[in-house]
């Protein structure tokens, strides 16, 4: 089992167990270390070099991330040597990214992190470097777009894939200033193992990655509404966060990793199939069938009484017990109530299930 | 599920039977992905080569509906090698005789000729389940749409319980559920045999709390279930029907009798988001709200009650499901109480309910990772893992059950054994689904999985058009020549609408819960006429 020990975290001494990270100690203190390339979800990899701290003892900076405490361990996460090191650091970031008339990474509607550290540090006017990172122009899946001018290689989609999803559509391909996401043969998400589950983007730090039929404004509106809410699809019930724009349903995406069962994940169809909710083909209004069998808009006041006389004529002609209610497993818990208590209660039979078995 | 989806990633190993995870429940399936890496052992027991097979340490591709000879021979070979838990079986089971007697006769090398699974492996899996603390047995419908889809479930339970398996972290006896609130709508009492909270409708004690808490005198009579009611509806005895979304005409087995039932209706209500196949027979169609538009709870799979919460308008003059059904009360004559808001509704219902009756939205409300029930007060903390001190119930019976072979197998009219199933991009019947371009893009239509050995007898290339049909209908389908299917078992979606899976299952159910048998019936394929055709003018041009 893990051992406890005390460390010194900024000159404070504070308890952390064998096996812990700078990072997981340094977060559990409320000491904020920065990072592009860390997820929870995914083993530390030391990648971005935005999390170097100053471990007593080692002559170079160590990633945070990746750094496991020992007893007695110094560390320093705040010094005129880190903050030089991160100066340099996302000035080299943003020579090779693109950038907004105010020289800062640009915002893609995904959030980009990286844009957030660069507004901390003095701008160093780096002349850009060439970076001949290819995209896949050809890729005509609905959902994800890569834009290879604002990845910074930090393999957190590429791991994602293979350590969370496992099902490895997407990889680091090519050598350095070339290096990029790519599919086998460069080929469409869609033509690959991809579940278009979404997670890369989800993960990406920089919005390297995006969803296509998101809109592309979000994050500078800044004013869409976010409602948590539980998946419709499958019986796992993950949680989502519907994002909403002028009365529409515009976005889903997951609650923070290690906040609900999901832990930040999604499926195709909670994170993308939610195109049903504004369809044109809803139904919008009540129908009844007419004396042609033609479906003839209504009243709800029409309707109902169309219903409940429809009901009650078999009712009375054949008996309680020749209605059926079939609930629905789709509907919700206080639904599914009220329709068992309307089958036993307002018609007087038993008669009430669901899909429970299909 | 006994145990919560948050214990998956610690599993040392876990047991994997008639669920396709990585597809009907992909997020459950990464847990296990991640419990995988991290060195639990991996064992699936499908007669398709899945995904999960494609990771596990071991894959018993059993063939369609011989899994009590399978599980019966995994317990047939704890017993023999001793390797059952004497101290648990003694404090907190029953019967274990019983079914040490009965899985005698089922030894792993008899069990090879009827299952297609080698005895060594049966062996393996047994021991390796048998001899790991924190294994868990996942389930899902590959092991209840059978006609002995509850002697399977027996099967299980007899292994969790010799085992010890029960009460433990990580371990358990855990069925998937298949919808979002299929385990709050039996919860809720959408049964015909049960009120809420599993409270019998026959047991005159229950049934005074609930006619006095509704101000009625109730039916002392249970119901009947879904399955009965489509034989009812089809013989004339059922005369209407009220479909709160649910697309019957597609999810149910044999629908071309669900066809004759509604046809014979005298009248069929359907309260839906979308057209679908079933409000063709609709006299009235209400609209009603998608969960996006509406607040309420779902239950999944673990007994986690949640929160689902009203984002936007429902589209025109469509109007939450709750607020219909009261309407729909009072017209009829009951005094259905004024509800504010489902608030109210969910209080009701939990008050009525033992295991829900410490929950309210104000508690939901705080616990962002949702209550799992049993939770019976206010002070309760739910109850993520059942049974930590012995079963619920204070002793769990042991069940011997002998093997019964499905209701229909192949012949030499119709030599091939269907499974229906669900993909991962499509959603049951597809209405929501099949409006969105990425699964869409990856599945436009019905296809089937074929093995190449049955392909080539049948002349079919990967791709070609099939016609596939069993003593019930026919449809037409893509052939997908497979290596995920065992020879002589073929495969098929169930989602879409124009060539429906349905008209080909049977409809004969489980003796005790009238599931249908949809993983086994008797089907022929052969490449269809049209297809044939365009390839001959093809040929010849």
């Amino acid at each position: 089992m893990s051992d406890s020990f005390h460390i010194k975290l900024d000159g404070k001494s504070v308890s952390a167990s064998s096996g812990e990270t700078v990072f997981e100690v340094a977060k559990r203190e409320g000491v904020e270390i920065p990072t592009l390339c860390h997820d929870t979800r995914l083993e530390p990899v030391g990648a971005c070099r935005v999390c170097l701290v100053e471990v007593a003892g080692q002559r170079r900076l160590q990633p945070g991330c990746a750094w496991v405490v020992t007893p007695d361990m110094e560390i320093q996460t705040q010094s005129d040597r880190i903050e030089r090191h991160r100066k340099v650091l996302y000035n080299l970031y943003k020579s090779d990214h693109d950038l907004d008339d105010a020289r800062l990474p640009l915002e893609t509607g995904n959030g980009n992190q990286l844009r957030e550290l660069c507004q901390t540090v003095p701008d160093m006017n780096l002349a850009p470097v060439e970076a001949p990172r290819s995209d896949r122009p050809m890729d005509d899946n609905p959902y994800i777009q890569f834009e290879p001018d604002l990845c910074i290689l930090c393999a957190r989609c590429t791991r994602y894939c293979d350590e969370v999803e496992a099902v490895n559509a997407i990889t680091l391909s090519n050598r350095g200033s070339a290096t990029t996401i790519a599919t086998a043969g460069q080929r469409s998400l869609i033509d690959t193992t991809c579940e278009l589950c979404g997670g890369c983007i989800d993960t990406c730090p920089t919005g390297a990655l995006i969803e296509k039929k998101a809109p592309k404004n979000l994050v500078q509106l800044g004013g869409t509404e976010s409602v948590r809410s539980t998946c419709n699809f499958c019986g796992v019930g993950c949680q989502l966060n519907l994002h909403v724009q002028n009365e529409r349903v515009v976005k889903v995406t997951s609650p923070e990793p290690g906040e609900t069962l999901n832990d930040g994940n999604l499926c195709v169809k909670g994170r993308f199939a939610y195109d049903f909710i504004h369809h044109k083909d809803r139904i919008t209004e009540p129908l009844i069938r007419d004396a042609n069998g033609d479906l003839q808009p209504a009243t709800w006041e029409e309707a109902i009484a169309a219903t409940s006389a429809g009901l009650n004529r078999v009712r009375e002609k054949y008996g309680s017990d020749a209605l059926g209610f079939i609930s629905s497993s789709r509907c919700t818990g206080e639904e599914n109530y009220l329709m068992q208590k309307v089958a036993r209660a307002a018609f007087g039979t038993n008669n009430v299930h669901q899909c429970a078995a299909t | 599920m006994t145990n919560s989806i948050d214990e998956i990633r610690d599993s040392e190993m876990m047991f994997v039977i008639g669920s396709n995870t990585t597809e009907a429940h992909p997020i459950i399936a990464m847990e296990m992905k991640r419990a995988r890496q991290r060195g639990a052992k991996l064992v699936v027991a499908d007669p398709r080569k899945i995904w999960l097979a494609e990771m596990a340490d071991l894959h018993l591709q059993l063939k369609p509906g011989t899994d009590v000879w399978l599980l019966s021979a995994m317990a047939h070979v704890i017993i023999e090698e001793d390797l059952h838990d004497k101290a648990f079986i003694a404090k907190h089971t029953t019967d274990f005789e019983s079914v040490a007697q009965k899985v005698k006769s089922y030894s792993p090398e008899a069990a090879e000729e009827i299952t297609g699974v080698p005895a060594e492996d049966i062996r393996t899996a047994a021991r390796w389940y048998a001899s790991t603390k924190a294994a868990g047995i996942y389930y899902t419908l590959g092991i209840t749409e059978h006609t002995h889809g509850t002697d399977n479930v027996y099967c299980l339970a007899n292994l969790v319980l010799m085992t010890g398996h029960l009460g433990v972290r990580s371990a358990g006896m855990n069925p998937l559920r298949g919808q979002n609130n299929v385990q709050g709508a039996n919860d809720a009492g959408a049964t015909p045999i049960y009120y809420p909270g599993y409270q019998k409708v026959v047991d005159p004690s229950i049934r005074e709390i609930f006619e006095s808490a509704w101000g009625v005198s109730l039916s002392p009579n249970n119901g009947i279930n879904l399955n009965e009611m489509m034989k009812e509806m089809a013989r004339g005895n059922l005369k209407a029907v009220y479909v709160m979304g649910e697309d019957i005409v597609i999810s149910e087995p044999n629908v071309t009798k669900v066809e004759v039932g509604l046809n014979a209706c005298e009248f069929v209500v359907c309260q839906e988001i979308f057209h679908n196949e079933t409000t063709r027979f609709a006299d009235v169609i209400l609209p009603g709200a998608c969960f996006a538009e509406k607040d309420g709870i779902f239950t999944n799979s673990d007994r986690r009650v949640q929160r689902v919460r009203k984002a936007v308008d429902p589209p025109g003059n469509a109007r939450p499901d709750w607020e219909i059904l009261c309407d729909i009360a009072r017209a009829s004559g009951y005094d259905m109480p004024d509800y504010p808001s489902s608030k109210e509704v969910f209080a009701e219902f939990a008050s009525l309910t033992p295991q829900l009756r410490g929950m309210s939205y104000d508690r939901l409300e705080a616990n962002v990772k949702g209550l799992h029930w049993p939770c019976p007060d206010e002070d309760h903390p739910g109850t993520p893992t059942l049974h930590l001190d012995g079963p619920i119930i204070g002793v769990a019976p042991f069940q011997a059950v002998d093997y019964r072979p499905s209701d229909e197998l192949p012949d030499n009219d119709y030599p091939l054994v269907l499974s229906t199933g669900r993909t991962l991009y499509h959603y049951n019947s597809a209405t929501q689904t099949r409006r969105d371009a990425g699964p869409v893009a990856k599945q436009r239509g019905n296809f089937i999985e074929i093995h190449r050995r049955d392909a080539k007898i049948l002349g079919i290339a990967h791709g070609d058009k099939v016609e596939v049909s069993s003593r019930r209908g026919t449809i037409q389908a893509e052939a997908w020549v497979s290596p995920r299917v065992r020879f002589g078992c073929i495969w098929m979606p169930m989602h879409f609408a124009e060539n429906r899976a349905n008209l080909l299952t049977n409809d004969a159910g489980d003796a005790i819960t009238g599931t249908g048998e949809y993983k086994v019936c008797a089907v022929r394929v052969r490449r269809s006429k049209q297809a044939t055709e365009a390839l001959a003018e093809v040929a010849s041009g």
